[in-house]
């Protein structure tokens, strides 16, 4: 059997998963099943579902926040303030949101199913100037943030502006934002970093899900070994990602430090203040999904005890 | 106005919904045309907006991704039409009378078929993020501000069968002159020297001369 | 068959259906749908009762891209390039260019002819079209040089050569193309045209003065201006220099603080100046559905090429081809500079016979990533490269170097449209003639073309600032 893999960008430690999931099952089946991971050649990233649907490739990496109206269940892992501190708390939340029958239902409209996540650390801001260390600064700051977490901005008086992820740069530059919300290795990949005076740490508002999926016929048509084999590799492939991803945040320390760039830490009562002025987005989504028929409340309490289970057994 | 001129007319049938359908299709291309001015102008608020009452339109991008379509598209069958969209003219140009009647014909036909699936695919596009079971029918959406994506889809295929009717027309057309051995068609852009097309170009500058001199 | 027959296969296809005269985007359509069935059909084994089913998977998959691609900010800046070009007719600045230049640098020898050629460059900076700036100027300038005892083949020749400069002097939609094609940062793009159309516009009018000085073809310098006078001209053109400014800030700040907004803001606004300025000139509303309309045309025909070679470049995805002649041309025994010239000269050839646009269309995908190897590739520091510069650099240094091709090309025998296009404005000028009068230019052009390979630091500076 013989599987394309639609990612984007370039390979990084946010596609190695795909990468070694790959790697794993070619040496678990003796190259009876092979996985050829492209990038961009196959689909834009806000499209891989429909490639999915079509049945032009096999496996893909998507992000919800790039089309709610595609996955509005797999948002929930989007909304603010979740509380998750690390990848391994992201991969808990994301297998037990993924496992939900909402959510497979959701994508099956899609005709894929859902293989494994790609954790992503909170996004954090970097910004220009003066730092902003407390909510009360955010007011009028005009911010590079998408989706729920615009609205979180946008919740304590924030200005989110509109700019493709490419332009963040030049946006950042020319000031037609003051500052930018990403995960690490984005700051880095699209040179936000460069343009940074300040770095907040542990402001921690949310963070985007992009899971791997598969297309469902193409899953029920590997035989027993080859399906044995990729599920088998999942956990595998997860590790590997994590521990690439953790050499990425030893960079990332270095970089800030090099480029001589301030870590805003905000206190308690500053983030606890943030989070209740987004508690309405928790509200307003719930409601968005019981509007559609999904059960809003029953993801996010799913999420919240996957994240206590998580802990507990740490 | 330039182009207009490439193709000839006169009382059949197939010349009177040739003209009536190039009117559906200016108006198409206007459309197209003043989107343009609507890109002008979402980029001055956006601007203006964000500068003087740090107010920047919400979305900005996501507007420009949906204004986008109907600049690319709409105006395709005009285009079509007049002959312009480009090609090598090179071997085409050598012919004369039947050969040529029978080589526009094929290549038409060839292209129409593709039209055709494209239709299929444009429209299967626009399917899969069109929902009535879902709030505003919409089953795929715009990464900031979440606005529903199958306006813009829908434009693809509706486009393409206009263009679809022109290249039907056209290969009537190229049947006909084929039929009659004639060197003056109807309905169909005659091959044009590459003098041809510059004289045309000439054309539409002396039209633009003429502004700069009315004052 | 492997995917890369297929792809060579469906490539040869492609290029039989240009050849006969099919219009160059459905060609590239038909030939990427035809490419994908076939490389579906094949996964699937060739199985007769699944070969539906490889057209559906096919079908849908090119149907996305017409949509997906052409729904992108990025690409806004062509039609607003476009419409800068047609407005600026309207707004008078043509011939407020041509006076200008003429009181500024007449007394020069040759100095119409030069003249001509900075008004021809001005000009480019609200223009993204050579064609159209060579007909403008063909209007205005080739009377004015006869009056005062120009050789008429010159005249016109210097008019055909001066309008290739509108593609490499922002704002350039086919710079805009290029950028897109091979996803680089089109504002870098468009900000390291500005020196090598320059420079070219001073080869051009150093080569007029030197042969003003030893042949007798040219008519006397045009001299007696007083500064009030020069300086009087000057506002008129105003507009010209407040677009180049508008989109020089917008892109880069070159008084080393913030650039006011993105590059597709900048392209819009310096659209609205332009619109702005034609109203104050008096353009009258069929004038202006005139412009709508020919810029919905233009636009919609550079669009229509781009979703179709890129339903091929989705198949070509599919098939890897490009990665397989990158491998093919990394593995060749010359230099890679020789590599590189070879292939500049294949652009030659090429552009002889075919429009610039669909030639960089349908090369670009497999050429492209082709010389990105040959320099080490896409992320090689400058230190390990072939060429000796990184590689955003050399993406940005390769742009230029094919866009001066394909504008070389407009001038060249036997399809030069620039040449055929003041043949068509003056009924006096045999397409021969302006050929005739065009060939000192094209001796220009190939020492620019040398120069910018042999320094590449002329198109690499400017863009390594911001
Ligand atoms: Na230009
Ligand atoms: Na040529």
């Amino acid at each position: 059997t013989e599987w394309n893999a639609s990612v984007w960008g370039k390979r990084r430690e946010f596609t190695e998963h795909v990468e070694k999931i790959a790697e794993l099952v070619k040496e678990k089946t003796d190259g009876e099943f092979t996985i050829n991971v492209s990038y961009g050649g196959l689909s834009k990233p806000t499209e891989n579902l429909d490639g999915i649907s079509i049945g032009a490739f096999e496996m893909a990496q998507i992000c919800a926040g790039y089309h709610e109206d595609k996955n509005p269940t797999l948002t929930a892992a989007e909304l603010p303030f979740l509380g998750v501190k690390n990848l391994r708390e992201e991969v808990a939340i994301s297998d037990a949101l993924y496992a939900h029958p909402a959510v497979q239902k959701d994508l099956e409209r899609w005709n894929a199913q859902l293989l494994m996540s790609s954790p992503m650390p909170q996004y954090n801001l970097v910004g220009r100037g003066d730092p902003r260390s407390t909510v009360d600064a955010f007011n009028g700051m005009r911010v590079r943030a998408t989706g729920g977490l615009g609205d979180a901005f946008k919740a304590v008086g924030a200005v989110p502006t509109s700019v493709a992820s490419n332009e963040a740069y030049n946006a950042m530059e020319s000031g037609v934002v003051d500052t930018v919300a990403f995960a690490p290795h984005a700051h880095l990949s699209f040179r936000t970093i460069d343009q940074a005076d300040w770095w907040t740490e542990n402001l921690n508002p949310g963070t985007v899900n992009c899971p791997i999926v598969v297309n469902k016929d193409a899953y029920a048509a590997l035989s027993d070994a080859e399906r044995e084999a990729l599920e088998g590799s999942v956990d595998e492939a997860i590790d590997y990602y994590i521990e690439t991803y953790g050499k990425l945040m030893e960079r990332w320390e270095d970089v800030l430090e090099e480029k001589n760039i301030q870590k805003v830490e905000f206190s308690e009562e500053e983030l606890a203040k943030f989070r209740d002025a987004t508690q309405g987005i928790q509200d307003e989504w719930i409601a968005k999904m019981d509007a559609q028929g999904i059960p809003g409340q029953e993801l996010l309490t799913t999420i919240k005890d996957a994240l206590e289970e998580e802990r507990a057994s740490n | 106005m330039a182009g207009s001129l490439s193709v000839l007319s006169d009382e059949s049938l197939l010349s009177r919904i040739d003209r009536r359908l190039y009117g559906l299709e200016k108006v198409m291309a206007f459309v197209a045309g003043a989107a343009v001015l609507g890109l002008m102008f979402l980029a001055v608020i956006s601007v203006g907006g964000r500068n003087l009452f740090n107010a920047p339109l919400p979305g900005y991008v996501d507007w420009m991704e949906l204004t986008m379509p109907l600049i690319a598209f709409l105006g395709i069958s005009y285009a079509m039409r007049d002959g312009g969209h480009i090609r090598m003219d090179i071997l085409i140009g050598q012919l004369r009378g039947r050969p040529l009647w029978a080589a526009e014909f094929v290549t038409t036909l060839v292209t129409l078929a593709l039209i055709a699936l494209l239709i299929w695919g444009s429209w299967a596009h626009f399917d899969r993020s069109f929902d009535c079971a879902r709030p505003l029918c919409s089953a795929d959406s715009t990464i900031d501000i979440g606005m529903p994506l199958w306006p813009a889809k829908i434009i693809v295929p509706i486009c393409f069968s206009v263009l679809a009717l022109r290249l039907v027309l056209q290969l009537w057309g190229y049947a006909r002159a084929f039929a009659e051995g004639t060197d003056q068609p109807i309905a169909v852009p005659l091959v044009k020297s590459a003098a041809e097309l510059a004289a045309e170009e000439a054309e539409h500058v002396q039209g633009a001369d003429d502004g700069e001199t009315t004052r | 068959m492997t995917p890369i027959e297929i792809g060579l296969w469906t490539t040869g296809f492609l290029f039989v259906l240009v050849l006969l005269g099919m219009r160059v985007a459905f060609a590239a359509g038909v030939a990427g749908l035809v490419g994908l069935v076939w490389i579906f059909w094949a996964k699937f084994g060739y199985a007769p009762d699944r070969f539906m089913q490889a057209i559906t998977v096919a079908v849908k998959t090119a149907g996305q891209v017409p949509h997906s691609k052409i729904a992108s900010q990025e690409l806004s800046l062509i039609p607003t390039f476009i419409l800068i070009g047609y407005l600026a007719y309207y707004a008078g600045l043509t011939k407020a260019l041509f006076e200008a230049a003429k009181r500024w640098v007449g007394w020069l020898p040759g100095g119409m002819a030069v003249a001509t050629v900075f008004a021809t460059a001005g000009f480019a900076a609200v223009s993204g079209a050579s064609v159209a700036t060579s007909a403008v100027f063909a209007r205005i300038a080739i009377p004015e040089m006869l009056k005062v005892g120009y050789d008429k083949r010159f005249a016109a020749g210097v008019v055909a050569a001066g309008g290739t400069l509108a593609s490499l002097i922002p704002p350039s939609a086919i710079l805009v193309i290029y950028a897109i094609i091979v996803e680089q940062d089109v504002g870098k793009l468009l900000l390291a045209g500005f020196i090598p159309g320059a420079f070219s516009a001073v080869v051009y009018a150093s080569l007029i003065v030197i042969l003003a000085m030893v042949m007798p073809r040219f008519g006397p310098p045009v001299g007696g201006f007083t500064w009030g006078e020069r300086f009087a001209s000057l506002p008129k053109a105003l507009p010209i220099f407040f677009v180049i400014f508008i989109i020089i800030f917008f892109v880069y700040n070159p008084f080393g603080g913030d650039p006011f907004g993105t590059p597709t803001e900048g392209g819009a606004l310096g659209a609205a100046v332009v619109f702005v300025m034609a109203l104050v000139h008096g353009m009258k509303w069929h004038q202006l559905k005139d412009a709508l309309l020919e810029t919905a045309k233009l636009a919609t025909m550079i669009f229509t090429i781009i979703w179709g070679v890129l339903i091929y470049v989705r198949f070509l995805g599919f098939a890897d081809l490009p990665g397989a002649f990158s491998d093919w041309i990394t593995s060749l025994e010359h230099s890679p500079m020789i590599t590189l010239i070879m292939i500049l000269l294949a652009y030659a050839v090429l552009g002889m016979f075919m429009d610039a646009i669909g030639m960089l269309l349908l090369t670009l995908p497999v050429v492209y990533p082709a010389v990105m190897a040959l320099n080490g590739g896409e992320f090689v520091s400058a230190a390990d490269s072939a060429f000796g510069m990184s590689g955003p650099m050399c993406a940005i240094w390769f742009g230029i170097l094919v866009v001066k091709m394909a504008e070389f090309c407009l001038i060249t025998p036997p399809i030069g449209l620039n040449c055929f296009v003041v043949a068509g404005v003056r009924p006096d000028l045999s397409v021969q003639d302006v050929f005739r009068g065009v060939t000192p230019f094209f001796i220009a052009d190939a020492i620019t073309i040398a120069l910018l390979v042999a320094f590449p630091q002329i198109v690499l500076w400017l863009p390594s600032m911001a």
